[in-house]
């Protein structure tokens, strides 16, 4: 079954940690495989922003068009904001002050509801 | 009627992390262009100290010279730039037989003042304060001025030297109008270079690159592939990675401040910036070396710089603290 709209918020794995990069990206691939035009909200606060992270954004990014979705950065600090301006993820990234700024967007057009270990808002 | 001139730089006192008078301004130093004015006005004994030196050690450079016949000495402070005629500065001390006279603009004192032999010679070398002399007088300057107190006024500084609204002239060539690239820079025919901007000597320009809204890049530059710089300024010696979008900012090697945010990002960690390694090549040698005519040790050490290979004039000085 395709769910249509869902945006689902999930933390950013550390950097440093291949496996759960990896991890993340399968997850991010199924949401992809499983939902048409799906919001991805990236939680990145206090996170350093590293060239694997960036790498994996970028990833998440091209998954998320395979299904029409988008990716969200929220809580980035006022530095990884410039550098993701700096990169031009912002040309295939949104970027919010906070979550819920990046939910409500979304949430007045999409209903919500809990699932996993990130938060699914689902149409 | 013979002057001498002490140029005094900001150094570093640990609060400003750069000195802004000495980061090139299209291929010169806020600094050098000062220098290069003084010795304009026929100025053979000129010194150019740092901040740092104890103002003890400045008065008594001033002393010195004006115990060896030296009738008045221009003391410059490099907290701005100003396009400010020296020239009528002297005339106007001169003809008013003003003992100390003081360069304001709108926003109050520019750091410029030319000082009488005798008032030097009553300083109170104690207090390091230069001795009674009544009220200085003040000369009203109401042209282009700029107080280099931020990166914001450094950029403003460019853009306004790019569209002619000082008398900052680039070093280089006018390719086109308000394009200035240096002779010996690099810069791919793919390069697009809208509106007015500065391309500076050994910089490289990969294909691709873009330039807009009066960007600089200093000498000894690498701007790889793809990159746009837009309302940007690149620093000598700074390599910029490939596919880069730098907006509102200045860019120090691995350090970017973000004018917008008034923020400070490192980008060394990230590999989207870099130092490379500097050209010295030395210059031709500086006429502030002529302080020792006078047989006294000089504050002044020659640095060496990019040639200058169009106006083969260009000095840079340092203190040496002594």
């Amino acid at each position: 079954m395709i769910s249509n709209g869902m945006v689902v918020v999930k933390q950013l794995p550390d950097g440093r940690a291949k496996r759960e990069r990896r991890e993340f990206l399968a997850e991010v691939k199924q949401l992809a495989r499983e939902s048409y035009r799906p919001q991805l909200i990236v939680d990145l606060p206090s996170r350093k922003l590293t060239s694997e992270v960036l790498d994996l954004l970028l990833s998440c990014a091209e998954q998320m068009e395979k299904s029409e979705g988008r990716v969200s950065v929220a809580g980035a600090s006022p530095e990884a904001a410039v550098i993701l301006e700096l990169t031009q993820l912002t040309s295939v990234v949104n970027v919010f002050p906070s979550i819920s700024e990046a939910v409500g967007i979304d949430a007045s057009r999409f209903g919500s509801e809990d699932l996993n270990d990130g938060r699914h808002l689902a149409a | 009627m013979e002057l001498g001139a002490l140029v005094v730089t900001q150094g570093s006192d640990g609060t400003q992390q750069i000195d802004n008078s000495t980061l090139p301004v299209l291929g010169k130093t806020v600094l050098d262009r000062w220098v290069e004015r003084v010795q304009g006005l026929g100025i053979n004994l000129l010194s150019v100290v740092d901040s740092d030196l104890l103002g003890s050690d400045r008065l008594h450079t001033m002393i010195d010279w004006a115990k060896k016949g030296v009738d008045q000495i221009l003391l410059i402070l490099v907290g701005s730039y100003s396009d400010v005629d020296l020239l009528d500065v002297v005339r106007f001390h001169h003809e008013g037989q003003h003992r100390i006279t003081r360069v304001f603009d709108p926003l109050g004192p520019l750091g410029i003042s030319l000082l009488d032999r005798q008032i030097i010679l009553n300083s109170n070398f104690e207090t390091h304060k230069l001795g009674p002399a009544g009220p200085s007088t003040r000369y009203d300057f109401l042209g282009y001025s700029v107080r280099l107190s931020s990166p914001s006024a450094y950029r403003k500084l460019v853009e306004d030297a790019l569209e002619g609204r000082c008398d900052v002239k680039p070093n280089g060539l006018e390719a086109e109008r308000n394009v200035w690239i240096h002779p010996a820079a690099h810069v791919d025919p793919s390069v697009r270079l809208e509106g007015s901007c500065y391309v500076g000597a050994y910089t490289r320009l990969n294909p691709g690159v873009v330039l807009r809204g009066g960007s600089s890049v200093e000498h000894n530059c690498d701007i790889d592939i793809g990159t746009t710089l837009d309302h940007a300024s690149v620093l000598p010696n700074t390599y910029l990675a490939p596919g880069l979008c730098v907006r509102n900012s200045i860019i120090d090697g691995t350090r970017l401040e973000n004018l917008d945010r008034g923020i400070s990002v490192d980008l060394g960690p990230l590999g989207l910036s870099g130092r490379k390694k500097p050209i010295s090549i030395p210059s031709s040698t500086p006429s502030v070396i002529r302080n020792r005519s006078l047989g006294e040790t000089s504050f002044c050490v020659q640095v060496p710089i990019v040639p200058d290979a169009v106006e083969r004039a260009s000095t840079q000085v340092e203190a040496n603290g002594q």
